[in-house]
């Protein structure tokens, strides 16, 4: 957690990015401090209590990085778009300072 | 009232990309040349040639440039757009022969077919006949298109499908040949196609390896279960 803080504050983390993180971070010591409730978790499916806890994390793991899928996604074509527009305005420019 | 550009997307096609826009300009068609961020003299070199160039600060693949072609196109006020490869493949002399095709049928785009009755092109490796048949069938069954040649980019593209591509246009491979083919299918555009004799490349280097090619048909062809990448305002 003080990791993902620092990050934040030596801006290489937006706050969106941090909030998540740090939720998962408290998720994971939430599951870990009750142990116990776990352990019956586990007794229900049959599985070690440290099972559960391996299974919770991978799937909290599993849902960054879809999410992380999905922005990068949007980036792409954000950036192709800015791309674009940027090819389209340098077209002009130079049709514009182009001596008459 | 029509005006007509001819588009060219382009990465490291110096060696022939000269040529191709000589011959464009030669049949009276203005050139718009989009240069994907190549490394060799292509915008340069279109440029002497007569074309109208315009450079991509970073490589988009086919599909991206096209979009920028496209986009340039129709803001300035073109209603048609020729797509031809720079690398010299295609009959630049028969893209009257596409328009001709475009106003008889009243058709939204029309593909130049290397093997359509009366069409050529260079000699295919067997996978690759087979795979453009595959493609060929899925586009007829699912996308309800007739297209012996779904992969050739050697097109003509009328407005209203030409201003619907200038803002979607899939960027992947396959993905600006094979799946705006189904789309527009889909959609309720008119799609017709017409013979052409097709040359071997003249130079520069293919646009997609054997692996990515293999992906590439993997997903065009899960493309019909699993939805476009893109869509299309439906055809008024």
């Amino acid at each position: 957690m003080l990791v993902i803080l620092g990050l934040t504050r030596r801006r290489l983390l937006t706050t969106r990015y941090t909030l998540g993180w740090l939720g998962v971070g408290a998720l994971v010591a939430l599951a870990a401090m009750t142990m116990p409730f776990v352990g019956q978790l586990g007794k229900v499916a049959n599985i070690t209590p440290t099972a559960v806890l391996l299974m919770i994390s991978s799937l909290l793991l599993l849902a960054i990085s879809i999410q992380l899928s999905i922005s990068v996604s949007l980036l792409q074509e954000r950036l192709r778009t800015t791309a674009e527009a940027h090819a389209l305005l340098a077209r002009r420019v130079s049709d514009l300072e182009r001596p008459a | 009232m029509t005006k007509v550009v001819v588009v060219i997307p382009a990465f490291d096609e110096g060696a022939c990309i000269g040529g191709v826009v000589s011959t464009v300009r030669m049949g009276g068609y203005e050139c718009t040349v989009v240069d994907d961020a190549s490394t060799d003299r292509t915008a340069e070199i279109a440029e002497q040639a007569g074309a109208v160039v315009i450079r991509l600060p970073i490589n988009l693949g086919v599909g991206g440039a096209l979009r920028a072609g496209f986009r340039h196109a129709v803001d300035n006020g073109a209603d048609t757009v020729v797509q031809v490869d720079g690398d010299g493949q295609h009959p630049a002399e028969q893209i009257g022969t596409l328009l001709k095709h475009l106003d008889a049928g009243h058709l939204d785009m029309v593909v130049g077919s290397r093997f359509a009755p009366g069409g050529a092109s260079a000699p295919q490796s067997n996978p690759r006949r087979a795979a453009i048949r595959v493609l060929s069938t899925t586009l007829r069954r699912r996308g309800g298109v007739s297209i012996s040649d779904p992969t050739s980019g050697f097109r003509a593209i009328r407005d209203p499908l030409l201003t619907a591509f200038a803002t979607n246009f899939p960027h992947h491979y396959l993905g600006d040949t094979f799946e705006a083919l189904l789309v527009a299918g889909r959609r309720g555009y008119k799609i017709g196609e017409v013979p052409v004799e097709m040359r071997a490349r003249q130079g520069g280097q293919p646009s997609a390896a054997l692996p990515a090619s293999v992906r590439a048909m993997l997903r065009a062809l899960t493309v019909p279960f699993t939805g476009c990448s893109f869509d299309l305002p439906p055809r008024a």
